[in-house]
């Protein structure tokens, strides 16, 4: 559940395959608030709309159509920005020019994490079941391990086009498209690049579809991210990665303040298998501030819940810091939900003593407070 | 196995906040800190403790072979190559938010060098009663022969304080860090525990995402590994994840639920238990 990825959208990422000179269809990108009709009239129909929404199989779900006219291509696009699919909505329509596919091909650089490098991937087996073909023949996937730090070589890109069975000028324009690929992992530290599928036309090789993923923790060098971080998260998810915790909505009414990934999620799964359910998982992070822990606190109550959980295990994090954010909320919020308190490792002993002197009891074991939990949710 | 009593640690980043405090906590552990580095604060004194410029002096003054990280992550790969640079055999990066292109080249680096690093985003590795290299409580369990190998901190921590408090003992508690690339692999710390003759039993604690727990079962599995494991995986409850393309299902197939890895594990004979206060009676039947 820790989150250090940023998602691109098929327009966003291909935004960056445009830098890098990766051929596309000719393209057009409207964004909300923008004037279809006159955005419309600069392209050429019939055409393919494309709704850019972070969910996946777009076209089983409707999101992508073919318009004949422009008039057609205007009414989906009013339709399109209407849609919304859980906490998603559409928040830009690509429309491209339709390709004439003669064959269509997997490629993708990604990083393995187990093992630890990064991954060039393609098939010859192209489009929407890719997943099925890697289940199912692996022998139609090709893999070739990149060594960071000698980089992907032209004969190693080579190699893998010849596998595909590209000949000719496709031989050269497939090997160059990998190089491509790496190049946009090095530069902006990518950790997808992903076209599926990669198309073959007569008149050469298109991405029609796109798809990238960054590394969050490179942001302090490199400026897309901060740009990308501004429209990509919920308001409640900015103050999350301002204050420096990781966030997530839930469909339960506890509110949850604990820390560590793994911890708030086994407190979760121990709620649920007592008929508790978490409004939110908060990972306050390692070693929070007093700040941090008085904004995640105040965060949670925004939310209304009818209890709040508090349960901390201090390694790098201090109990007597949290006792006294919990001290500081608490004289602000007289009317707040009751809260039980678990605290336990580094500092303990002052933790408890702070909020015991303000008349406040603190569990030692988790069990203890899920039971007063239960109790106070009767 | 990594670390032993007898280790000299310098700590990278001594004279920042996180630093100070952490090496104030390894030394009344008893942790042989025997250096701190940081740039430019060479001559100083931290805690009794001689800081120098660079971690070649600690090595060629001081004779470390270990080192622990508390620099930020934007200076988190230069301290770890510097580190790797001056031979040093273990470098635990405790520091959060280190990029991932960082640690592809570290790990990389470490490998061809034959030297071993830890983390990032890790709470360390303990070997109770003897040396804390990290920043998780010392006083969680004593000494004994059941290793804990974790992804995750504080979770790893209530695991091993039950642990304890069952009167059971630990002959290590290590760390691997939640981050997506990491100087060792859960199955690589498996590994060495397996090989360890002081323990017993292995207590893995993993979480949904990834697929570091079926590797070890697979790990278990292709070298029929007999000593006994007792797992826990949080995350049953979580909502499922979003996705996105589909080059991870092609690397390690569709794997990362909660019951997909609870499942890969018992097939090899593992118990997995239903929640992390269940794991001390689940050891204890193996002891």
């Amino acid at each position: 559940m820790e989150v250090h990825t940023i998602r691109l959208l098929e327009y966003e990422s291909k935004e960056i395959f445009n830098e890098f000179d990766i051929p596309l269809a000719d393209r057009l990108v409207i964004t909300k608030g923008e004037d279809i009709k006159e955005k419309i009239n600069q392209f050429t129909f019939p055409a393919i709309v494309k709704s850019q929404i972070a969910v996946g199989s777009r076209k089983k779900r409707g999101l992508i159509k073919i318009a004949q006219t422009k008039d057609e291509a205007f009414s989906m696009c009013e339709d399109f920005f209407t849609r919304k699919l859980g906490e998603y909505g559409v928040e830009a329509i690509l429309i491209e020019g339709l390709a004439d596919i003669k064959h269509e091909y997997y490629c993708s650089i990604a990083l393995d994490s187990s093992g630890r490098r990064f991954v060039l991937i393609a098939s010859a087996e192209g489009g929407i079941d890719i997943e099925e073909v890697a289940a199912t023949r692996p022998d139609a996937i090709i893999k070739e391990n990149i060594s960071i730090s000698e980089g992907l070589s032209k004969e190693a890109a080579k190699g893998v086009a010849e596998k595909l069975g590209f000949t000719g000028t496709f031989l050269d324009s497939a090997t160059d498209l990998f190089l491509k690929l790496w190049q946009i992992t090095i530069e902006r530290e990518a950790q997808l690049v992903e076209i599926n599928p990669l198309v073959l036309t007569p008149s050469g090789l298109i991405a029609v579809d796109g798809k990238m993923t960054l590394d969050d923790n490179a942001a302090f060098r490199q400026e897309l991210i901060v740009e990308l971080r501004k429209h990509k998260l919920s308001d409640l998810e900015k103050t999350a990665q301002r204050v420096g915790f990781s966030f997530v909505e839930l469909d339960g009414e506890i509110g949850i303040l604990a820390n560590g990934a793994g911890l708030t999620m086994a407190l979760l799964d121990v709620l649920a298998q007592h008929g508790l359910k978490g409004m939110n998982f908060l990972d306050v992070g390692g070693g929070a501030s007093k700040e941090r822990v008085y904004e995640a606190l105040k965060l949670i109550y925004t939310m209304n819940p009818k209890a709040v959980l508090i349960n901390i295990y201090g390694g790098i994090t201090r109990c007597d810091v949290v006792a006294e954010a919990i001290l500081q909320t608490m004289k602000e919020f007289p009317d707040a939900p009751p809260m039980v308190i678990r605290l336990t490792g580094t500092r303990e002993a002052e933790g408890v003593s702070i909020l015991k002197d303000a008349g406040i009891d603190a569990y030692q074991d988790m069990m203890d407070a899920v039971g007063k939990l239960k109790e106070v949710m009767m | 196995m990594y670390i032993s009593e007898n280790s000299k640690v310098v700590v990278q980043g001594i004279t920042g906040n996180q630093g100070k405090f952490h090496t104030q906590l390894m030394l009344e552990y008893g942790t042989n800190v025997v250096a701190g580095v940081t740039p430019k604060k060479g001559g100083q004194e931290v805690l009794g403790v001689p800081v120098y410029n660079t971690v070649q002096e600690a090595v060629d003054e001081k004779g470390v072979d270990t080192s622990i990280i508390f620099v930020p992550a934007r200076f988190t790969y230069g301290a770890v190559m510097e580190s790797l640079d001056a031979g040093v055999n273990m470098t635990c990066i405790i520091t959060e938010g280190v990029p991932v292109f960082d640690m592809v080249r570290l790990v990389e680096t470490a490998k061809a060098k034959g030297l071993n690093l830890i983390g990032p985003n890790t709470p360390g590795m303990l070997i109770p009663d003897k040396i804390k290299l990290g920043i998780m409580p010392g006083d969680m369990a004593h000494f004994g022969d059941v290793a804990v190998i974790a992804k995750s901190g504080t979770l790893s921590y209530e695991i091993t304080k039950a642990l304890g408090n069952a009167d059971v003992g630990v002959s290590a508690y290590i760390g691997i860090g939640g981050d997506p690339v990491r100087g060792k692999t859960l199955t690589e710390a498996f590994e060495c525990y397996v090989k360890d003759s002081g323990t017993n039993v292995i207590v893995l604690i993993g979480e949904i995402g990834g697929d570091d727990e079926e590797k070890v079962a697979q790990y278990i599995k292709d070298q029929n590994v007999n000593k006994p494991v007792v797992a826990y995986i949080a995350g049953k409850s979580a909502p499922e994840g979003k996705r996105m393309g589909h080059a991870g299902a092609i690397i390690s197939g569709n794997v990362g639920t909660a019951q997909g890895k609870i499942d890969a594990l018992e097939a090899v004979g593992a118990k997995v238990t239903e929640t992390p206060w269940d794991i001390p009676e689940a050891v204890k039947t193996y002891l």
